[in-house]
């Protein structure tokens, strides 16, 4: 059974686009009468931007992390290599 | 592709595709005249791809990781060559979901580096839920927490947190521009 969903979880599900259809319904005209609302809409958007800002993020540096291994670690001499003849 | 569960099974996983799909990339980025260098680029920014794509549960699964990841890559080639320029490819060709919706506001990095440093927990948890796409009982299991409700709890606390951080942010900006 379903609780019922805090003032975050509405602005998630309307953002994400999963609310389900007549909470969507309710949601848009809460938009209308709650001033801030659509504030806290936009803040949360941008929150989602960040959030996948520093995913991204965290990700490249893994990313360059194992290519710092390939390239200079003893172990990975011959796919090293392998890679930089073609650039000969 | 599995999408990671933690840090070093991220880095375990980018070592297998960088062994496996790196040299058929970097074959066709030479036979093309690019450099090593151009190699590396194309191909750190087709691994990003990728793996949004797989952890939005947006890959065609006939394809292997290393014809998935060279197909980006020879696409990124393409764009860098027609433009002359590669630059902020990997925003144009699939920019974040949500930040593009969102006024872009003048202090984001400041705003990044803050949350970064004073939010960090928060903001793994929301990275694992909303960038790794990670299943809620994994995350719980990941972060310490007793079950899935208790995780999401805490997901909807930091979703409030960072956006009263980034509520104030606007304020002050507001004062800034007064």
């Amino acid at each position: 059974m379903r609780t019922l969903l805090t003032e975050t979880q509405q602005i998630d599900e309307h953002v994400q686009g999963t609310a389900a259809p007549d909470e969507a319904l309710l949601f848009e005209a809460k938009l209308l009468l709650d001033a801030e609302l659509p504030l806290k809409v936009q803040w949360h958007k941008q929150t989602l931007g960040l959030v996948q800002q520093y995913g991204r993020k965290n990700l490249v540096s893994i990313i360059g992390d194992v290519h710092n291994q390939l390239f200079t670690l003893p172990q990975h001499q011959s796919f090293r290599q392998k890679i930089l003849q073609l650039f000969r | 592709m599995p999408v990671n569960n933690t840090q070093a099974e991220t880095e375990k996983l980018i070592m297998r595709l960088y062994k496996s799909a790196f040299p058929p990339v970097a074959r066709y980025v030479a036979k093309m005249g690019g450099s090593f260098d151009d190699a590396r680029d194309v191909f750190q920014d087709a691994l990003v791809i990728y793996y949004e794509k797989a952890a939005a549960g947006k890959l065609e699964l006939q394809k292997t990781e290393s014809a998935y990841l060279l197909g980006i890559a020879k696409h990124l080639w393409f764009k860098k060559y027609r433009d002359g320029l590669y630059d902020v490819s990997l925003d144009q060709f699939e920019g974040p979901e949500f930040a593009d919706k969102a006024d872009p506001q003048p202090s984001e990095g400041r705003l990044l580096y803050y949350l970064e440093t004073a939010g960090k927990k928060c903001m793994e948890i929301l990275s694992a839920f909303y960038y790794d796409k990670l299943p809620m009982k994994q995350i719980a299991g990941l972060f310490g927490y007793a079950g899935e409700r208790s995780v999401t709890v805490q997901k909807y606390k930091c979703l409030e947190k960072v956006r009263e951080t980034i509520k104030q942010n606007a304020l002050q900006y507001e004062d800034f521009i007064d």
